[in-house]
């Protein structure tokens, strides 16, 4: 009770804090930071937000689909549940190569489904600031443009940030469908 | 703001409940005009009013409050519940519905329920009593009955504060209530008493809540109330059901009927300890006995009986909303609990013979859980039918009337448990078929009495288990199909040469073929010839078949046969090179090796196989799928004959590897544009296998 009374003449105040406060907020959210886990896929480093990634696990045993997309490698098991698995490589055009000791799977969310995407190697949990993010350049990049959300830089490294949404979206996959039967 | 729309989304959901065992109460009422459905009907409007209120629905909730009042004269006896009022409260039901689903924003909604209201009120004011009855007549609720045994009512009464000055006194009022029984729970609702310093003594602040067990029927404790009712919030409520249980037994079990009749105040406990003494065995019923010792009246054990009908209600619906992808989670998880099994059974067979013994036992004992683990989760998915054919009540009444005709809509086996799936998706065909044999199978009052039928027709839904599949018949008694009408239809449709034999079974097998239909005339509803192609294909899609039989004169029956669950089949492990696929056993016809002679190419067709003088289709799955086999010829590879949809082929594999129940897992539909492949399961040792779909297959081969 007393403690109340007490904070009690500071009440008419409220409205400028809150102004304050506020301004305080565009600041931080300027120097906000996103999480990202960053993989290699040939000779760039890549980033996907740490919230999207369920988890990552070693290679395993992929099972083929007939007449599935040449990118799909198939699917495999994640504890119960039949996952299909994405080779990054081929779906950004790069040469196949094969799997080794590195080589893993992220598993991301995509619209409630789980993904798999198979990376050359993980490499790290990195922290960017919003405001480093630039737009995607038009810079001769070996990937197509509309799979990138930005270009983050951390130290002197250059990270290529994914749009897994864009990656995986069925709509996509079903447009290539067609042009694949057209 | 979130909470309302939490409150607003259990109210709809509980208002679909709601509706629809109205729905089916109502239909049952213009039937059966029992008493106790025009008490669960007044029961249910009391709940919608009451929460839609509680759920900002304020049309609704005025909307109920109207059919409240008409239904509490039905229940009165006031009014008759006839098929106008009947019919009009069906359509209130679409209002209700529509209000509900539209958040009360559907365009007319408002002159609807003006419509409806007139209508309300001309019948109200139209009403004639009721002929008296007949004594001993045994239609209506009759005051005898509604005084057997003790009943419980919740009566909240809360009173206005300036009460004292129109010259009314909650205390007699509450003496009176007190005459009528024994109070056994009491809230004094102390929330508007102020500070002592603040009270004026000329002001009423008390209110209650209060149980009465009472052998006085609700209208006694209406007549109480009767002068203060108006503007004073008071509310009675029958709550037997929920007290009888809640407070005596609050173990939820069933009740034995001497235990019923006991609490109900009909025996004593001496009485029924003599009755069960005499009891020999199992084959007397206490019923009976108590009813022979002379301690209770036919008509109080049927009473209690009901009673007994209605505990076990409530322990049925004591029921958990459970989201299905949990399950299926579930699911998941005990399936690798299972690899893991197989795991440490690899283990066990490396262990020195003593330990690995002891191992293998224990883990054989865990399998047998985990066994028993599966069929639970499996059986959680399965609910029984019964909600699916209730709803039908309404649409044969209405259908039938449509049509001019009387139909009896009985049902049989409600309570036999499908996957909830299957149910889902049963639904349009069964309406496909009912609405087939209310249109043609079923005659005219006026043919049905020439032949020396009742006027009425009936159809019957029933379900049962048989073999491990659930089988459902839509039976009718009407005309039964004519396959003289039929052939020449096949006839003219070019399906058999003038002259043919058929079998009767291919006879009716036409039927399920677009554009043949025997009706007549093209009716508004059915006879088309369009419809039983596509129930089939539902059917056969759920892995179930349909059968027909008929006899003339005597009616139809429709058999539909549906696979226990979806989600798990049969199957038969197969190899192509490194790969594992499963195919269906229920469509495998068997498998060989064939010579090489067998083996041909025939024009337009491909390369067949012959099989005993058939000739079949023969299909390289590797060419197919784009895998390595080990075997490239026919002759040295195996062929497993495979059929679906009455088409056969015969596809190459490697190797069979045996058996296996198959937990099915769906594939997302845009990993692959192959139809010969339609889901997944995981395998013993935690690889994905891929289930084909013989189906699919045969469809895409013949492209």
């Amino acid at each position: 009770m007393s403690e109340t009374r007490e904070k009690m003449p500071e009440e008419p105040k409220q409205p400028e804090d809150i102004r304050i406060s506020r301004t305080r907020e565009k600041v931080e959210r300027a120097e906000e930071e996103n999480q990202f886990v960053t993989f290699v896929i040939g000779e760039e480093t890549y980033g996907v937000e740490v919230l999207r990634v369920q988890e990552i696990i070693g290679m395993t045993r992929i099972t083929h689909v007939p007449n599935a997309m040449s990118f799909m490698k198939g699917v495999i098991n994640l504890r119960g549940s039949v996952v299909p698995v994405v080779d990054m490589r081929t779906k950004f055009g790069m040469a196949e190569r094969d799997y080794d000791a590195f080589t893993v799977i992220i598993i991301v969310e995509v619209r409630g489904r789980m993904i798999g995407m198979i990376v050359d190697s993980v490499s790290d949990v990195v922290n960017i600031p919003v405001r480093s993010i630039q737009d995607t350049p038009h810079f001769s990049a070996k990937i197509e443009t509309d799979f990138i959300m930005g270009i983050g830089q951390v130290e002197e490294k250059l990270v290529i940030i994914l749009d897994v949404d864009r990656i995986m979206s069925s709509e996509e996959m079903t447009e290539l469908d067609r042009e694949r039967t057209a | 703001m979130d909470d309302t729309r939490v409150l607003r989304d259990v109210f709809i959901r509980e208002a679909a409940d709601i509706l629809a065992s109205l729905e089916s109460d109502l239909v049952r009422l213009e039937d059966e005009k029992a008493p106790e459905l025009v008490n669960d009907i007044f029961r249910y409007v009391h709940t919608l009013k009451g929460s839609s209120g509680i759920a900002g629905f304020k049309s609704v909730y005025a909307f109920t409050h109207r059919l409240e009042n008409l239904l509490d004269m039905v229940r009165s006896g006031k009014l008759a519940a006839g098929r106008e009022i009947i019919d009009l409260l069906l359509v209130g039901l679409d209002w209700i519905r529509l209000a509900i689903d539209s958040g009360e924003e559907a365009p007319g909604l408002d002159e609807g329920r003006e419509g409806l209201l007139k209508r309300v009120e001309a019948i109200i004011e139209s009403t004639a009593p009721i002929p008296a009855e007949a004594p001993g007549g045994d239609a209506g609720p009759s005051e005898e009955e509604m005084d057997l045994g003790y009943r419980y009512f919740r009566i909240k009464a809360g009173f206005r504060e300036d009460i004292f000055e129109t010259g009314t006194d909650p205390l007699m009022i509450m003496e009176d209530l007190f005459s009528l029984g024994v109070v056994v729970e009491r809230h004094t609702d102390r929330k508007r008493l102020p500070e002592l310093s603040a009270m004026d003594p000329e002001k009423c602040y008390l209110g209650w809540n209060l149980v009465l067990k009472t052998k006085s029927p609700l209208q006694k404790i209406d007549e109480v109330f009767m002068f203060v009712r108006g503007d004073n919030p008071i509310s009675v409520e029958d709550i037997t059901a929920q007290y009888a249980i809640s407070t005596e037994d609050p173990e939820i079990k069933e009740k034995r009927i001497g235990e019923i009749l006991v609490a109900k105040g009909i025996l004593t406990d001496v009485e029924l300890n003599d009755a069960l003494k005499t009891q020999d065995g199992e084959n007397t019923r206490i019923g009976d006995l108590v009813v022979a010792k002379g301690y209770a009246t036919e008509r109080e054990v049927q009473f209690a009986l009901g009673e007994q009908e209605k505990i076990r209600k409530r322990i049925e619906t004591s029921t958990v909303r459970v989201d299905t992808g949990k399950l299926d989670k579930l699911l998941n998880l005990l399936g690798e609990i299972v690899i893991g099994q197989s795991a440490i059974a690899g283990i066990a067979e490396e262990l020195d013979e003593e330990r690995g013994f002891m191992l293998k036992n224990a883990l054989y004992g865990l399998d047998r859980t985990t066994r028993e683990f599966q069929e639970q989760i499996m059986s959680i998915r399965m609910i029984p039918i019964g909600p699916s054919f209730e709803q039908f009540r309404r649409f044969v009444r209405d259908t039938a009337h449509a049509h001019g005709k009387e139909i009896r809509l009985e049902i049989d086996g409600g309570e036999t448990e499908l996957d909830k799936t299957v149910i889902e998706r049963i639904d349009d065909p069964l309406k496909h078929m009912i609405r087939n044999a209310i249109d043609h199978g079923i005659e005219p009052a006026s043919e049905r009495e020439a032949a020396g039928k009742d006027r009425n027709g009936t159809i019957t839904l029933r379900s049962y288990h048989q073999e491990g599949n659930v089988y459902i018949d839509v039976v009718d008694d009407g005309r039964g199909i004519d396959k003289v009408k039929l052939r020449a239809r096949a006839e003219q449709a070019g399906l058999l040469k003038p002259g043919e034999e058929a079998s009767e079974a291919k006879l009716l097998s036409f039927l399920f073929l677009p554009g043949v239909s025997t009706a007549e005339e093209v009716g508004d509803l059915s006879g088309r010839g369009v419809g039983m192609d596509v129930v089939k294909n539902n059917i056969e899609s759920l892995r179930g078949s349909v059968e027909i039989t008929t006899r003339p004169g005597k009616g139809s029956t429709f058999r539909i046969k549906l696979p226990l669950t979806l989600a798990i089949i049969e199957g038969m492990l197969v190899r192509v090179g490194r790969n594992v696929y499963i195919v269906p056993l229920l469509s495998i016809v068997e498998s060989l090796q064939p010579r090489k002679e067998d083996i041909r190419t025939v024009k337009e067709k491909g390369e067949v196989i012959q099989v005993r003088g058939e000739y079949v289709s023969l299909v390289r799955l590797y060419d197919l799928f784009g895998i390595e086999p080990e075997f490239r010829n026919p002759w040295e590879s195996l062929v497993v004959i495979v059929e679906a949809a009455g088409s056969r082929v015969g596809m190459m594999i490697d190797e069979l590897l045996g058996q296996q129940q198959i937990v099915i897992k769906s594939l997302e539909n845009h990993i692959t544009k192959s139809r010969a492949v339609s889901g997944a399961a995981i395998l013993g040792d935690g690889r994905v296998a891929l289930i084909i779909d013989i189906h699919g297959l045969i469809e895409e081969i013949s492209r």
